[in-house]
């Protein structure tokens, strides 16, 4: 994934997390800051970064930093 | 809608966020579709609405007076309009301003207010909201609806925009909601939706509230007590017929709300009841017309008897009486 670095910078930006604790295997609700408010704050973080439209089953579907590599790859963010 | 078939998945996130998602379809639905808040786009999920649609979203600040001042002006404009903030600034901060300009002059607006009820127990009671439904109850000409679960919040928002009236519509619950309902039903504004069958005892609820009553009803059946669960989403305007014929099958119809038992779907119910000749006894569960200190969410449903365990307690204290 070519835009991983940039994906992994609208993670922490998004959830103003600390670089250090960040990693790949974080989980919807891992965080109290990605709860479901959080999420859509993400998911809009993510629109706007990368300049798609999520749609709304991928917005659900997106549960993890792993599984939101799968769902972007569908936008052709690779 | 695709989205029909994710009802579990969108329980995990909850009225507000599910409340977003659902804006950005009625924006493709409604194009003369505007959302106005109060300073609260990200807690109402609606970051993704206002950077796509910036000409159709106004933040008019922490002005709630204005908030409804500015919707009625749109909806005069001939817009559909979605107000939006959390549930105790959505009513009673502008309770004149809705009472004049929505009530009195009829302009249509649809009001969403955030996390009603206990949900905010730590923050106490500047942000529990367990006034809002008798608040403007006394207000003619406006609908007050509170969806049970996110499914229940698409049908809503889809209805009420097309609602003759305006709407008050009365989020419950913080994310990873209880799933009411699981598989599609017909939705109408004003119609009660009976959720599990019974004749004995027949739970009343609105709101998240109602997992609380379904896990209450089965248990009491495995006691052989026939418990019936009615969804009453709509408090005003409320189904008569449904509680009359309630009224007829049971001996005992117990209300279970998170408001306060003064004004709320509680009354309702009694307000009908009293004008029937009936034995069916009404006993409503809420807060009971006091304010606690702070607290969890959970915490407060214990104390103020909205926990499954004090709800079967309540059914089977009164149905010995």
């Amino acid at each position: 994934m070519k835009n991983k670095n940039k994906y992994i910078e609208i993670f922490i930006k998004s959830f103003s997390m600390d670089k250090k604790k960040f990693n790949e295997k974080i989980k919807y609700n891992d965080i109290p800051e990605w709860d479901s408010i959080g999420h859509m704050s993400l998911m809009s973080d993510l629109e706007e970064g990368f300049n798609i439209s999520i749609d709304t089953d991928d917005i659900i579907d997106f549960s993890s930093f792993n599984k939101g590599i799968k769902i972007l790859k569908k936008y052709k963010i690779v | 809608m695709k989205i029909e078939k994710n009802i579990k998945l969108w329980s995990s996130l909850g009225m507000r966020a599910t409340f977003g998602l659902i804006a950005m379809e009625l924006a493709k639905k409604h194009p003369d579709l505007m959302i106005t808040t109060s300073d609260v786009s990200t807690s109402a999920g609606l970051d993704r609405y206002k950077k796509k649609y910036p000409d159709k979203f106004i933040d008019v600040g922490i002005a709630e007076q204005n908030l409804i001042g500015v919707s009625a002006g749109l909806s005069s404009e001939g817009f559909k309009v979605i107000s939006t903030t959390f549930a105790p600034f959505q009513t009673m901060r502008c309770c004149e301003q809705i009472k004049v300009n929505l009530g009195y002059m009829k302009n249509k607006v649809c009001m969403v207010g955030l996390a009603s009820g206990l949900v905010l127990g730590n923050l106490g009671f500047t942000h529990c909201c367990i006034e809002d439904v008798g608040t403007l109850r006394s207000i003619p000409n406006i609908a007050i609806v509170t969806p049970s679960d996110p499914f229940e919040l698409f049908k809503v928002l889809n209805e009420a925009l097309d609602y003759k009236d305006s709407v008050y519509i009365r989020l419950t619950a913080g994310s990873n909601t209880k799933i009411i309902n699981d598989k599609d039903y017909k939705f109408k504004i004003g119609k009660a939706v009976e959720i599990l069958p019974g004749k004995d005892v027949a739970i009343i609820g609105c709101g998240n509230i109602l997992g609380n009553c379904i896990e209450a009803a089965s248990m009491l059946r495995e006691k052989k007590i026939q418990c019936s669960v009615v969804n009453m989403h709509t408090i005003k305007p409320i189904d008569e017929e449904k509680i009359k014929e309630i009224a007829k099958k049971n001996k005992l119809i117990v209300t279970v709300e998170e408001h306060n038992v003064l004004g709320g779907l509680g009354t309702s119910v009694a307000e009908v009841l009293a004008s029937e000749v009936s034995n069916c006894k009404l006993v409503r569960i809420g807060i009971n017309d006091f304010y606690s200190s702070g607290g969890s969410y959970e915490y407060l449903k214990k104390i103020y008897g909205l926990s499954v365990e004090k709800i079967i307690q309540t059914v089977l204290s009164n149905l010995k009486k």
